[in-house]
């Protein structure tokens, strides 16, 4: 509950469409019981057992009355009690069984199909990711699978079990007096338009109730995380004020579902009393006539609430139901979403690459209408480190994920050792690449698990080397438990510079000979700043280098200055041939060079 | 225990505190008592009436069937709807009443916690996570709003049934009572155990689930990073392993419901069967009439319902108890930082600050600032430099009151902080932190947070002095543009001169820039350093930076090292005494960045806005 609040409370379709489409979906879903049928077949088979001992205790009462007491049969009478208990056993025993096949099955799916998501979604491309909010992945893959979890295993059970109970409640009744059980469903029309009614009501409410606690929870998770800013702003007030308008519309919405249950199930309740009273009435008279015997009255009066119940709790399940289609719609729209970059049908191995490459009249945007790269040509021989140097939204980061072939351009070619990259399989290309990420992202695992990222199987020396090349060793030497130290979510107990660190040794370890390096821009401290550079200056010796630099020491490193405006290379050369141009190069340097002089 | 601690308590102190928890829970009820009066009053009437439905179908079959007498028939038969009638109106009402109330305490909670957790200061949020705060705030509050909107009185309406079905059939006949009755201390005892058993299972199957969350969370935000090296199937599989650890404790809690549950459906059948045997033969023995029988048959199976949620309800008080326990953790942790007694007005001034021996440290033991002596007159503009960790931005924090001082005083305008109201206090401060937080508002809002009045003349100018006007008026929907978690993403550099905006808006007497320019590049920088330059000129300004360009607008520069003072003077003065500072200036200070971490471009990702459509 306490996940973020993206898509909890997203608005579900209601309508015809949406449920021709939810029985699709749940046809879908029935793909995934099919290894798992026998265990399915046999939760149903046990599920007409219970279903066949629960409706047969009015049979027996009605013969216990008819059989055995008004014609004073004691023998028999202990022979009915017998009986009861041996259906009950019966029951008992298939009612185990009924219980933990269909949690087994509904689980199993479940689990099956998260796992398939995850898998799915991991063979997206980058720009999938990049297209989607992570609040609303992440919600696909928890929330949803959840509200699912109530279908499956609630909401699929109950429907089918209430079904069956009413269909054979309602044989049972015509079987034991045809007239008396028409004249008792009477009340049924009556009941089922009051269903119905009360079935859309609460699905709006309930809807409404979802959305507006959706929004509470929502704004008191961002009032918590904004704490600091709220108290010295002085708005406490204003936000308290704030919770308690939208506890307010919560409390509201609720309200209509304590109005709309208010009513129904009382009037569900009279009714039945109501069908009591048709069977005294008609039955009585039938019973008179002397063409009915007693124990059908109370069988009657028995079967009566298998009758009533189901179609109160078929009402209930209906709201599981929506939830959980509309999950199941939001599933189902990821796995059908394509990878956009897979290997090509005759995609070769790249073998071992010296690190040359080339861009040659390279066009590509996010959106094809808009181009971002527009003819990029770029030449870059193995060894050399290219620094790519622009303001936002000029290209920079396009194309080191070209590079990496988190896209495809949409003309032009890449070339690595003159392979063109769409021509080798992913796997191949990429085992030869590191690619490190301005933000130091860490796994949840220790620091050994994430320098090891790359290769987990390198052996602990391997860990450790790397983290002696990049300067890391010094920090991870001095907290608790050296390389077996775990790392909290997201890194939050190591500082910015030394997640840094901890990537580039991440990158080192799998030694590549091309490597792409995104420049993180936020500030460190002064000795750390001087570590990152002592470590850039180890990582990118000896290899291809893409850098989206920031620092002037890389850049002024740099075999190659890349200048990029819009999309396009506008100057390129090292760094004093670049001051000698006296270009736009010159002009950034002059401006860094007048914040210094300051 | 301690307040201050929310996580969960062992065993034996929840033995302890037990049914003082109850008790103060039940004390939340008080505003609520009419309504749960009445509801229970209306609960009991109703149940009155469900009970004497069955009576009055023994009474059909006694008295109508047997005789074969139509006219009693008829007369029962309204007699019956009347009942129906009437239960219908009392239970339509216990709903709508208990059902309004259960909403209204619900409502009562969250207010009272929300307004609670935000009176809270920073050392609390310092200790407490938000993730952990939210599933207080969330997940224990929906349990205790359970305990208190439902339990109660559906405890106290099925102890009634109870009481009324076994009173009723004791009093029809005793003997067959008691064989019928035999189920009711197993159904209970199972009923209760099962809750007790099962709950342990549940928490480490939502234990479990939280691990698939955090891999999911992981792997979605770090994909570049798996992508990049090719990780995929091994991040696949760890998911698929976590699944299955969720898979292995349901099935536990299958298992256990699989145990349980049927042997409770199945008590009431030996019921049955004995009221078949013993109550058929006083039947026929003429012991007991044939309706008797038959109101029997249909009484029992009126209480097994209750009987087995009376279970359920002991058994789940525990977890009730351990969630109050949790959220009176909350309630009980006083607000640290509020106006004293006494609290004064802010006298009129320019910002004069003094800082007077003063220590403070997060953890007491571990004082992070020393002995701290610092005068910073009205109107000037000093640069606070030092390493990580060296005690900046802590320093700079006490002057809000974020903390209170362990030793010494902080004083504003001559007057100790911890004597003036803290509203003005902090009204006359503007801080900007380095890691800034916008909220899911509109760029006017967040810029107008602290003066929502303002005008968008107001906003806009502080916009435009904080060198932000350019890119905001290149959004889409200008200054209407949402930003924050749902909103567009901004980078840190537009972030920063938006939090920049938010506090030249205030018009504040005391400014604070905690490395508020970390993520600009040099020519932004240099554009906002303008602009600052002018909005210092009538304040007292506090700067932090990494920068030398930045600190070179300070009129003065306070070297902190280790939490002490290593040396304090204008820049001339520093290069000649300083050692430290020379070593700063020489090797560290210099901007080592120099071309654009941010332009003034908004790059738009395709499909950011799209819907999380259905």
């Amino acid at each position: 509950m306490s996940r973020g609040p993206i898509g909890v409370g997203g608005p579900i379709v209601s309508g015809k469409g949406l449920r021709r489409r939810g029985l699709a979906r749940i046809r879908r879903l029935a793909v995934y019981a099919g290894p798992y049928r026998w265990r399915l077949i046999g939760a149903i088979a046990a599920m007409f057992g219970v279903l066949g001992c629960t409706l047969s205790l009015p049979l027996l009462m009605k013969s216990a009355i008819d059989s055995a007491i008004i014609p004073r049969d004691t023998h028999l009478l202990v022979i009915i009690g017998g009986i009861v208990i041996a259906v009950g056993v019966v029951g008992l025993f298939l009612s185990r069984a009924e219980t933990y096949l269909t949690g087994w099955v509904g689980e199993r799916i479940l689990t099956d199909l998260r796992g398939d998501l995850f898998a799915h979604m991991q063979s997206l491309s980058m720009s999938y990711f990049e297209r989607q909010r992570t609040g609303i992945l992440i919600s696909r893959l928890t929330n949803d699978v959840e509200a699912l979890q109530q279908l499956v295993t609630d909401g699929l059970t109950s429907t089918v079990r209430n079904v069956l109970t009413l269909v054979v409640a309602g044989t049972i009744l015509m079987f034991l007096d045809f007239r008396l059980a028409l004249a008792t469903l009477v009340v049924f029309p009556l009941m089922a338009a009051m269903t119905y009614f009360f079935r859309g009501q609460s699905a709006r409410a309930y809807r409404l109730m979802r959305s507006r606690l959706a929004l509470v929870t929502a704004a008191l998770q961002e009032d918590l995380n904004g704490i600091r800013v709220i108290q010295a702003y002085r708005r406490e007030q204003r936000s308290r004020a704030a919770l308690a308008d939208l506890n307010q519309s919560y409390r509201d919405a609720n309200k209509t579902t304590v109005t709309s249950s208010g009513w129904y199930f009382p009037s569900v309740e009279f009714l039945a009393a109501v069908a009591t009273c048709v069977v005294f009435g008609y039955g009585g008279s039938l019973f008179v006539d002397g063409s009915i015997e007693i124990g059908v009255l109370v069988a009657f009066i028995g079967y009566l609430a298998s009758f009533f119940d189901p179609v109160q709790q078929l009402s209930q399940v209906y709201n599981t139901f929506l939830a959980g289609t509309a999950a199941l719609d939001k599933i189902f729209d990821v796995m059908d979403d394509a990878p956009t970059l897979v290997d090509a049908p005759a995609a070769a191995a790249l073998p071992a690459i010296t690190g040359a490459v080339r861009f040659e009249h390279v066009r590509f945007g996010y959106n094809p209408e808009r181009p971002v790269i527009t003819d990029l040509d770029l030449d870059v021989r193995a060894g050399q480190t290219v620094a790519l140097v622009g303001h936002t939204g000029a290209g920079k980061s396009t194309i080191i994920k070209l590079l990496a072939r988190f896209y495809d351009p949409q003309a032009g070619r890449i070339l690595i050792d003159g392979h063109d990259v769409r021509g080798v399989t992913v796997e191949s290309l990429r085992d030869q690449i590191a690619i490190v990420p301005q933000e130091g992202f860490l796994f949840n695992g220790t620091i050994r698990d994430n320098i090891a990222f790359g290769d987990p199987e390198a052996s602990f020396d391997r860990v450790e080397a790397a983290a002696r090349e990049v300067g890391a060793d010094r920090f991870i030497a001095e907290l608790p438990d050296g390389y077996e130290t775990r790392v909290q979510e997201r890194g939050g107990r190591l500082s910015i510079g030394q997640r840094q660190l901890i990537a580039f040794a991440r990158a080192l370890l799998v030694d590549p000979r091309l490597l792409i390096l995104d420049e993180a821009t936020s500030s460190v401290d002064i000795q750390t700043e001087a570590h990152i550079e002592e470590a850039l200056q180890r990582l990118l010796a000896d290899r291809t280098a893409f850098v989206v630099a920031h620092r002037l020491s890389t850049i002024r490193n740099a075999d190659l200055i890349v200048v990029l405006e819009h999309g396009a290379v506008v100057e390129a050369g090292s760094h004093d041939e670049l001051l000698a141009l006296d270009g736009r190069y010159r002009g950034l340097y002059g401006d860094w060079a007048e914040a210094v002089a300051r | 225990m301690d307040p201050t601690n929310l996580e969960l308590t062992s065993g034996a102190e929840q033995r302890n505190v037990f049914w003082p928890t109850i008790r103060r829970a039940v004390s939340l009820m008080r505003a609520h008592r009419v309504a749960l009066w009445s509801s229970i009053g209306l609960a009991i009437g109703a149940q009155v009436f469900t009970i004497a439905i069955p009576w009055a179908t023994g009474r059909v079959v006694d008295e109508a069937m047997q005789p074969r007498d139509l006219g009693q028939l008829r007369y029962l038969i309204i007699l019956i709807l009347c009942l129906a009638a009437a239960r219908f109106t009392v239970m339509y009402l216990r709903r709508l009443i208990a059902g309004t109330m259960a909403i209204n305490i619900e409502q009562d909670l969250r207010n009272l916690l929300y307004h609670h957790l935000l009176s809270l200061s920073f050392p609390f949020f310092d200790r407490n996570q938000t993730g952990q705060l939210m599933s207080r705030a969330t997940v224990d509050l929906s349990a205790l709003r359970l305990f208190l909107g439902y339990g109660l009185l559906f405890f106290t309406q099925h102890i009634v049934t109870v009481v009324a079905v076994m009173t009723v059939l004791l009093w029809m006949n005793p003997l067959v009572a008691l064989l019928v009755l035999v189920i009711v201390p197993p159904l209970v005892v199972l009923a209760v155990r099962y809750s007790r058993v099962s709950q342990p299972v549940v928490t480490e199957s939502q234990q479990a689930l939280a691990q698939v969350t955090t891999q999911a969370e992981e792997s979605v935000v770090g994909i570049r990073v798996i992508k990049a090296f090719g990780q995929e199937d091994r991040e696949v599989q760890r998911f698929r392993d976590r699944s299955n650890d969720v898979f292995d404790w349901n099935i536990t809690a299958t298992r256990l419901r699989a145990r349980y549950v049927p042997v409770m459906d199945f008590l009431p059948t030996i019921s049955l069967a004995l009221l078949i045997i013993i109550g058929g033969w006083q039947v026929i023995d003429g012991g007991m009439s044939l309706g008797d029988f038959v109101t029997y048959g249909l009484l029992v199976a009126l209480i097994v319902m209750p009987l087995r949620m009376l279970g359920m309800w002991i058994g789940e008080t525990q977890r009730f108890v351990a969630s109050a326990i949790r959220i009176f953790a909350i309630l009980d942790s006083a607000p640290e930082i509020v106006d004293a007694p006494a609290a004064v007005a802010l006298p009129a001034g320019g910002g004069a600050i003094g800082f007077h021996d003063v220590t403070f440290g997060y953890d007491p033991g571990r004082p992070i600032v020393r002995g701290i002596d610092l005068e910073i007159a009205a109107g000037s503009t000093v640069a606070i430099i030092g390493r990580t960790g060296s005690g900046k931005t802590t320093l700079t924090q006490l002057v809000p009151r974020f903390y209170d001082v362990q030793q010494g005083s902080v004083t504003v305008e001559g007057v100790d902080i911890r004597r003036l109201r803290l509203d003005e206090l902090r009204g006359a401060i503007g801080t900007v932190a380095e890691d800034t937080y916008l909220f899911s508002a509109s760029i006017r809002d967040n810029i107008a947070f602290g003066r929502p009045d303002a005008s968008p003349a107001d906003v806009r100018r502080a916009a435009e002095r904080a060198q932000a006007a350019g890119f905001i008026e290149e959004l889409p929907d200008g200054y209407e543009t949402l930003v924050g978690e749902r909103g567009l993403t901004l980078s840190g550099g537009q972030r920063q001169r938006l939090a920049i905006a938010r506090a030249l808006i205030l018009d504040p007497r005391i400014l604070i820039l905690d490395d508020a320019t970390a993520s600009v590049d040099a020519s932004t920088e240099s554009r906002i350093r303008r602009a600052l330059e002018e909005v210092m000129q009538h304040r007292t300004t506090l700067i932090i930076a990494h920068r030398l360009s930045t600190i070179a607008l300070a009129d003065r520069i306070v070297v902190i090292d280790d939490g002490r003072i290593a040396a304090d003077g204008t820049h001339d003065e520093l290069i000649g005494t300083s050692d430290v500072y020379r070593e700063i200036h020489d090797h560290g200070l210099v901007d080592r960045r120099f071309v654009d971490a941010d332009g003034d471009h908004v790059v738009i990702p395709a499909g950011q806005d799209r819907e999380d459509g259905a």
